[in-house]
């Protein structure tokens, strides 16, 4: 009595032409698939920031002696560059003790390790932890990656989530519809893939908004960030005793002036003037 | 100019400080007590800012000059809160409460052996340190709070308080040189500083005033250094009251000729300075007249400052004119 027409079902002659389509496209799609992505990628980006929070290493505590190290060279090169605010004798007695010390290696940490190569970086513990903490940055940014990755491309592989409201060139199918392999489709339609990648570059101002503007969340501030300061401290690979020595000669050929010499005739050609 | 609760306390008058401390109650029930990290929660209120630490800093030191002991310990209590026990800076806040509080020299003497405790688990704890030195210092035991403070300043010889401090307690020792060269070590860190050249041409003033072998270098050095500091900043006063003393004592004291080192500053000729003397005092002159006719830009002056200003001028008034 309430026969279905077989011509109302897709008949099986016609069904491959359907399937082959690789692009799936239903009204639901925005919603089982757009908003899915979205809201997993900023929870991502806050989970990867509140991870970095905890997995970052207490700001180390510098002691006394590698502090004294540090700043004594600082003050080596704060009196080269500001050597014109002292009197010519002064200057000098100043070049003659910081000269003697830096080349008797007096503000060394280690004043008997002098002259020994630096130790290997992997069997000093505070060194370690420094690329402990590249690698767990590293990880925390590959491990979701990846996973949030394969998760798309196991589900929503070959999806077309949304029609853009306005026109594009042909130009744009190869960022539009990665993992789409259709020559004919209009670009404007964007596949899930694709929206993945827009997410990771287009969140930063949603983390910003929600998390302040010096957070871990995104991935590529982190990246830039890395390749940025790729050595903080300049220290760990670099010989204390060679640095002293090197500010030591850059004292030594310093040519002293000093802007007390002529003070008088410049101050009372100002006033004048 | 009103205090500001953000700027450096170090130089208010009582009367300042007073009026600091009594915003504390306002300032206290306005801000939450903590802030949140919550995400959710930080989208509806107020974030953070740095400022607000300062703010609380600084009330924390203006309530603890005016004895309102109840609002700095509100304000560590926030400090705490934020920062945690083990911060550096709020474990010398928490010192400096304790200081504060304690009413007989054995309370201070206690809070100096917690410093010492402190200073031997972490030997580079730079604001405890600088703690102890002050403590010392207000104890009276001047000469302790020297060697602690060289101490502190051979591992952290970039320092440029610690160096002015130095300097300071050198200078109320009487040892002139070593004052000196610590208020020099501060130039090398702060070239363009004028007070500190101002100072040091103060410092020098005396040194030539107490020695006699060696004043004529110090003189000459002194006449300079202020010329600087008049150099770096147009209308500093204490530039202009150095220079006109220094040339007073350099045109009182001419006649006598000095054999000097290649090495060392010389004094300009005699008609320099006798016009370093006049630009001197018609500055001064003009400071002190545009100061008490109210002059609306020349207000920025110290009370003091212009009444020492007024006195030198006065002294030497009549020799001017006659």
């Amino acid at each position: 009595m309430a026969q279905v027409p077989d011509q109302v079902l897709p008949s099986a002659g016609e069904l491959p032409s359907k399937v082959n389509t690789t692009a799936n496209y239903g009204p639901l799609n925005s919603y089982w698939i757009l908003f899915p992505i979205t809201i997993v990628m900023v929870l991502t980006g806050v989970l990867r920031h509140y991870a970095s929070v905890m997995l970052a290493p207490a700001a180390k505590k510098i002691d006394a002696k590698t502090m004294r190290e540090q700043r004594s060279l600082g003050l080596g090169v704060a009196l080269r560059t500001n050597y014109h605010a002292l009197t010519k004798k002064s200057f000098d007695a100043r070049r003659e003790t910081l000269i003697a010390n830096y080349e008797s290696g007096a503000y060394l940490k280690e004043p008997d390790r002098k002259g020994q190569p630096p130790a290997n970086p992997l069997s000093d513990p505070s060194q370690m932890d420094g690329m402990m903490g590249m690698m767990k940055n590293n990880m925390a940014m590959i491990i979701p990656n990846t996973l949030i990755m394969s998760w798309i491309n196991a589900f929503f592989s070959g999806y077309v989530i949304m029609k853009l409201p306005f026109p594009l060139t042909i130009k744009f199918k190869s960022m539009l519809q990665a993992g789409v392999q259709t020559k004919d489709m209009d670009p404007r339609w964007m596949s899930s893939i694709s929206w993945y990648f827009l997410c990771i570059f287009g969140l930063q101002f949603v983390y910003v908004f929600l998390l302040g503007s010096d957070n871990a969340a995104s991935q590529v501030a982190q990246q830039m960030q890395a390749q940025q300061m790729p050595n903080p401290m300049g220290g760990p690979g670099q010989d204390p005793d060679k640095q002293f020595k090197a500010e030591a000669e850059n004292l030594a050929v310093v040519d002293h002036y000093s802007v007390l010499d002529d003070v008088t005739d410049r101050f009372l050609e100002g006033i004048k003037a | 100019m009103a205090p500001s609760l953000l700027a450096p306390q170090g130089h208010l008058s009582p009367a300042e400080a007073l009026q600091l401390a009594q915003q504390a109650p306002e300032i206290l029930r306005s801000n939450p007590k903590a802030i949140s990290s919550s995400p959710l929660v930080s989208l509806f209120t107020a974030s953070e800012t740095a400022e607000l630490w300062t703010i609380y800093n600084n009330l924390l030191i203006a309530c603890l000059r005016t004895k309102n002991d109840q609002s700095a310990h509100e304000c560590l209590d926030r400090l705490v809160l934020r920062f945690g026990e083990k911060n550096e800076q709020i474990m010398a806040l928490q010192g400096l409460v304790k200081e504060a509080e304690a009413e007989n020299r054995d309370q201070l003497q206690a809070v100096l052996g917690e410093y010492d405790s402190i200073l031997k688990e972490n030997s580079s704890n730079i604001p405890i340190a600088k703690r102890k030195v002050a403590l010392l210092r207000s104890m009276g035991s001047i000469p302790e709070a020297i060697t602690s403070l060289t101490a502190l300043l051979d591992f952290n010889p970039t320092d440029a308080e610690g160096w002015a401090e130095l300097s300071d307690l050198y200078l109320t020792q009487g040892l002139y040189s070593q004052a000196i060269f610590s208020l020099e070590e501060v130039l090398v860190l702060v070239p363009n500083a004028w007070n500190v050249h101002a100072k040091l041409g103060e410092i020098l003033l005396m040194a030539a005033n107490s020695e006699t072998e060696s004043s004529g270098k110090h003189l000459a050095e002194a006449l300079k250094r202020f010329c600087r500091s008049i150099e770096l900043c147009e209308g500093y006063l204490r530039g202009y009251y150095g220079l006109k003393k220094v040339t007073d004592q350099v045109l009182s004291q001419s006649g006598k000729s000095k054999k000097q080192d290649a090495d060392e500053p010389k004094l300009p000729d005699q008609k320099q300075v006798e016009k370093l003397n006049q630009v001197a005092t018609e500055k001064l002159g003009e400071i002190v007249r545009r100061y008490n006719a109210k002059e609306k830009l020349w207000q920025g002056y110290d009370a003091d400052e212009i009444a020492a200003a007024k006195t030198l001028l006065e002294a030497s008034a009549p020799q001017l004119v006659r």
